[in-house]
């Protein structure tokens, strides 16, 4: 199918335009349904340019649904508004598509004070998501990227819990840096490529014909590394992850958690170390030993919270080590489950924030000690929690696709590291221990006395179906995906095949 | 319809019952029964058909490409899988029949019986993997299948921490399966279990001690070997016909089938190993069992000890096979496999009868389960006492019943490849007649002693049909004649075993071990007595039996003292150390600019945010302009 019109610009603009049209004074009810609109149209998309992919593929830059549309930057700075899918952001664009879309689904039924302009922010946050992964200009790329923090902070500042403003100013600071440091990692690249383009495919043919100098390439990765691993929270700047997960609305984490940190593992797999073959390889060893510090470290940090929400936060920031564990590997098999292992994750963590907000309006507390026995009352939202625990521990079935993701990368992992592979492992066990510890506390056994007390003033119910519908959509997704990872590996795969053998040959020379 | 299509049927199956009880019928227990059970008769019927109407056929696809590493999944019905296949649909089958009486006054029925068929799914897809990963992803399923049915009761604490319990030392063991398939990917190429075969054949020196020990981890877990058995006594949590189906008969026993699945990695050292692993879980689970007083603790400590025994046989085969230098193929059946799945399957029949034996007697006392309390069943509840007789004594090794076939192969093996093998797996099998005797003059015999057994009555036949098809299982699974024509292979191959060198040492110790044991135990452990005999007289030696050598309460001590102490110390660390100190001391100190902006930003105000921005985006612009 030949698209009418450009489906990627439509999927960042429409959220944009949903957006300004809800500054304009309208009843509750229409503000909903432009709301729902405007996050409906990039999922609809979403998959659309998944399933047309393939029909749709220019097989000599690789990309697919490729438009250029001039900024008036191209001649003084190389930047243009270049859009299109390869086989690595394909799948985060329909990721990120399907995220957006039950984040704002479970948006519409909160009792948000300005709820107007809670989901306006939150739609210019999904038109920045879509347009980060669309991007195959660097520029946009990371603009797209700042346009998505700057909501981010606003909703954590503004709608925030407990603390939000020291979490908030935390979280600024800290992705504000990590921002601003990948920011001179890509101008480096910029610069010394004598590209004269921020465009990645003008880039990446550059740079294969000249190649970059070793020190350039070291100086330009470690700024990217750092800078990127703030953004997804590598250890040890991972500080700012779950208190800010902690104190964000919850779709605010879902699609943080889920979709906007994928931002750095993204730019590590799809720019980075393609681009920067040398500087990769020197850094990769002490990439690999943060990760460790990810899983391990912060595994068993997230075992000993009493919050669940906190819990869910390490476990989200624990999970992201296999991510790095997988971009350390520099080899096409690594970012490969690095690509599997985002999608699955992206999906399965917003729906674990976003069950953990369905379970605190039934408890009127994260804290675990004061739950208990909540399977009796919400049977429903106790299979789609166990559910979605179940999936980010990466077991078959559930989380079939998380296991992908993680096997593919374990595999990478020993082929390249070797016996490292074994203590990466160990987050299998962990996981396992923290997510069923909860899962007991919350739901099993007799309820707590603060939760019998709870009840004597509110009524506890099951999952609503405004709840049921956003979680649904997750899962169906997670699960699809998981029993049929071909429509994503085929595509993947084939990109990765043109990416990556160019950097194992330059690394050679 | 072709073969593919059938397996995919018969896999199917259960899961689409699962799935139309847990979303239409949750609140309806009689079509949730009735569904489950047309979904088990329906397995049994295609399982007939892929057993008896059936080739033998491999069939694989592809299912997941990246880089170098390609995941083919797929179907593979060989004699094994037959074999397994046949006791999964059959004990399914008869234990869906009982749940009907067992549970019939339980809440939330319909969750039961849909896990119970999300359980039949797993199986199944276990049972006909031709892979490793298609075998890895179904034996997680399983694990996950058992953590749901363990806690059915999740009101109680107990029942909760057992699932927990099982889940993760499930876990535990798979981290190393995981790491085994990983190394065997990268060492033979592939994780199709025939093209592994091919490789090896070609050049047995690709096998590597540690992937043979590692995919043995795996069946550590599930199948409750030293020192991962923790967590199967307490899995008697869950309702009693899951302990039948699925602590006793199928899911604990699937290690057994992985282990003889991948027959041909194993290298002389990992036997070894492996060999004493499975002998000293069948004699430590023996002698544990002397200390329990429950009923169904003591038959899954019988259970442990079996799959020991079954352990053990493996490895004893594969040596001897080895010595010998018999040729590896994945179709070969050698004298490991075949006594291991012989024994696997005669001990699936009077296990998975005994578990029913002791649901009827819980059904029939109102949940009485202490041996001590019970009493004077015989009179009470005469066919479950028949039929409890008929196990018990297969499973003890009598002559003539299944059990002391599936022994007696297991201890010529023992006999032709170690002496110290065989004789302690002789004492494993008087421990059996000892402890189960035991369990048996104390339950049944002498007089009530406590209300439940006064009232003791038997359930109606859903409960006894499926106690008298198992008994007829016990009595005669022993005989290759008992099998039909394509179930036959397994069998008679372990039977042919039974004429092997040192058969009549085998057969005199066997038989020795199954009269001193029952004997000694109808002396010391009289009937009706209310009390121990160890208990009384060896008070010490029953104390650590009773606390199953302490293992357990070191776990606990581990998790409580080590483990979470690390994480709480951990914790604190990343809070206050990085978070705090780190972070804070960083920002504050080694630069002002950052503190100082930190504070605007604390304003939350919208102007600064978006000020931040445009201040961004200028100094990009300069930087770029000033460089062109």
């Amino acid at each position: 199918m030949i698209f009418p019109f450009d489906p990627l610009l439509l999927a960042i603009v429409a959220p944009l335009a949903a957006a300004l049209l809800l500054i304009a004074p309208l009843p509750e009810r229409v503000v909903k349904a432009i709301a729902a609109l405007g996050f409906l149209v990039p999922a609809v998309l979403g998959f659309l340019t998944w399933w047309h992919y393939g029909a749709n593929l220019d097989a000599g830059t690789g990309y697919a649904f490729r438009t250029v549309y001039d900024t008036g930057l191209r001649d003084a700075l190389g930047i243009s508004l270049h859009l299109g899918l390869n086989g690595i952001s394909m799948p985060m664009f329909l990721m990120s598509g399907v995220v957006g879309l039950a984040a704002g689904l479970y948006a519409l039924q909160t009792k948000a004070e300005r709820l107007r302009f809670y989901l306006g922010l939150l739609l210019v946050m999904q038109g920045g998501l879509m347009g980060v992964f669309a991007s195959v200009d660097i520029f946009f790329f990371y603009f797209f990227h700042e346009f998505a923090l700057i909501a981010t902070f606003l909703m954590v500042g503004l709608w925030g819990g407990k603390d939000r403003s020291y979490a908030a100013m935390n979280m600024t600071i800290y992705l504000t840096l990590g921002a601003m440091l990948s920011l001179l990692g890509f101008i480096l690249i910029y610069i010394k490529s004598g590209a004269e383009s921020f465009d990645l495919i003008v880039l990446r043919h550059e740079i294969a014909q000249q190649g970059l100098s070793g020190v350039a390439q070291n100086y330009a990765f470690g700024l990217l590394m750092i800078g990127l691993g703030i953004l997804v929270s590598l250890f040890p700047f991972h500080t700012w992850a779950p208190l800010g997960y902690g104190a964000a609305p919850s779709s605010v984490s879902m699609l943080h958690a889920g979709v906007l940190k994928k931002f750095g593992l993204y730019g590590l797999v799809q720019i980075a170390v393609p681009l920067l073959p040398a500087g990769s390889a020197a850094w990769a060893p002490a990439l690999a030993w943060l990760a460790l510090g990810n899983i391990v470290i912060l595994g068993l940090v997230a075992m000993a919270q009493r919050d669940l929400k906190q819990m869910v936060g390490y476990g989200s920031v624990m999970h992201v080590g296999y991510g790095f564990l997988g971009v350390a590997c520099l080899n096409a098999l690594g970012a490969g489950g690095v690509v599997l292992f985002m999608v699955a994750h992206g999906l399965s963590v917003s729906l674990l924030f976003l069950l953990t907000t369905s379970i605190y309006h039934r408890t009127g507390t994260f804290d675990m000690d004061d739950m208990g026995g909540l399977v009796k009352k919400a049977p429903v939202l106790a299979a789609f929690f166990l559910t979605a625990i179940l999936a980010s521990i990466g077991l078959p079935g559930p989380g079939l696709l998380n296991f992908w993701g993680e096997l593919t990368i374990f595999m990478a992992t020993y082929e390249h590291f070797g016996w490292l592979v074994v203590p990466a492992l160990l987050g299998v066990v962990i996981s396992a221990i923290y997510g069923l510890r909860a899962m007991g506390k919350v739901f099993y056994g007799q309820p707590s006395a603060a939760f019998l007390k709870h009840q004597e003033s509110n009524v506890v119910t099951d999952l609503r179906w405004n709840e049921r519908i956003p979680a649904l959509l997750l899962i169906l997704t997670l699960v699809g995906f998981g029993v049929w990872p071909r429509t994503l590996s085929e595509p993947l795969n084939k990109t990765l095949g043109e990416v990556y053998p160019a950097s194992a040959a330059a690394v050679q020379k | 319809m072709s073969a593919t299509q059938l397996a995919l049927t018969l896999l199917f199956t259960p899961l689409v019952s699962a799935a139309l009880i847990g979303v239409f019928f949750r609140r309806q227990p009689a079509i949730a029964k009735a569904i489950s059970l047309t979904a088990a008769v329906a397995i049994a019927a295609l399982a007939s058909l892929l057993i008896f109407r059936t080739e033998d056929f491999t069939v694989t696809a592809e299912w997941l490409t990246i880089g170098p590493l390609t995941i083919k999944l797929g179907f593979l019905l060989d004699p094994l899988s037959k074999l397994l296949l046949a006791v999964v649909a059959l004990v399914g089958l008869l234990v869906h029949v009982f749940s009907l009486g067992y549970m019939s006054h339980e809440e939330n029925q319909a969750r039961f019986f849909g896990c119970l068929s999300l359980f039949m799914f797993s199986m199944t897809g276990l049972t006909l993997a031709d892979d490793l990963i298609m075998l890895f992803i179904f034996w997680e399923l399983v694990g996950l299948s058992s953590f749901l049915l363990i806690n059915f009761y999740f009101e109680k604490p107990a029942a909760v921490a057992a699932s927990k319990k099982a889940f993760i030392v499930n876990r535990i063991g798979d981290f190393g399966f995981l790491i085994g398939i990983i190394l065997a990917y990268w060492t033979f190429g592939s994780i199709t279990l025939a093209d592994i075969a091919v490789k090896i054949g070609a050049d047995p020196s690709v096998i590597a001690t540690s992937i043979g020990l590692l995919i043995f981890c795996g069946a550590v877990g599930k199948s409750g070997q030293l020192p991962l058995h923790v967590w199967l006594p307490d899995a008697m949590e869950g309702p009693t016909p899951v302990s039948a189906l699925i602590h006793a008969a199928t899911m604990v026993a699937a290690g057994i089938f992985l282990l003889c699945r991948v027959s041909v990695l194993m290298s002389a050292d990992a036997l070894n190993i492996i060999l004493w692993i499975g002998t000293g879980t069948a004699l430590f689970a023996g002698f544990v069992a002397l200390g329990q007083r429950d009923l169904k603790r003591i038959l899954a400590y019988s259970t442990i000890s079996q799959l020991g025994f079954m352990v053990a046989a493996f490895a004893l085969g594969s040596l001897v096979a080895l010595q010998s230098g018999a040729s590896v193929s994945l179709a070969g059946l050698t004298g490991g496999v075949a006594a291991a799945m012989f024994h696997l399957t005669t001990h699936a029949f009077f296990k998975a009868l005994l578990f029913l034996g002791s649901g009827s007697i819980l059904h029939g006392t109102h949940h009485e389960g202490d041996i001590y309390r019970l009493g004077g069943l015989a009179k009470k509840m005469p066919l479950t006492f028949a039929t409890f007789t008929i196990g018990t004594l297969a499973l003890i090794g009598c002559p003539f019943l299944a059990g002391f076939y599936s022994k007696d192969a297991i201890l010529i093996l023992a006999y032709q490849y170690s002496q110290p093998v065989f004789f302690c797996l002789l004492l494993g099998a008087f421990l059996t007649a000892f402890y189960m005797t035991r369990l048996w003059t104390t339950a049944f015999l002498g007089k009530a002693r406590s209300e439940g057994a006064e009232h003791a009555h038997e359930g109606g036949p859903l409960l006894v049909v499926p106690l008298a098809v198992l008994a007829v299982g016990s009595l005669f699974a022993g005989y290759a004649w008992f099998y039909p024509e394509a179930l036959r292979d397994v069998p008679e191959a372990a039977l042919h075993l039974l004429h092997g060198e040192g058969h009549s040492a085998a057969m005199i110790g066997g038989t020795a071990a199954f009269v001193v044991g029952s004997a000694l135990g109808f002396l010391l452990y009289r009937p009706g007595s209310a009390t121990d005999f160890l208990q009384t007289r060896l008070p010490v030696v029953y104390q650590v039996l009773e606390k199953r050598l302490y293992i357990d309460a070191a776990y606990d001590w581990y998790v409580a003292k080590v483990q979470q102490r690390l994480a709480l110390v951990l914790n604190y660390v990343d809070r206050i150390g990085i978070a705090g100190i780190g972070v804070r001391g960083i920002m504050g100190g080694g630069s002002g600019m950052i503190s100082l902006a930190a504070r605007a930003l604390h304003t939350g105000s919208l102007h600064t945010y978006v000020y931040w921005f445009l201040g961004g985006v200028v100094l990009l612009w300069a930087i770029v302009t000033g460089v062109l």
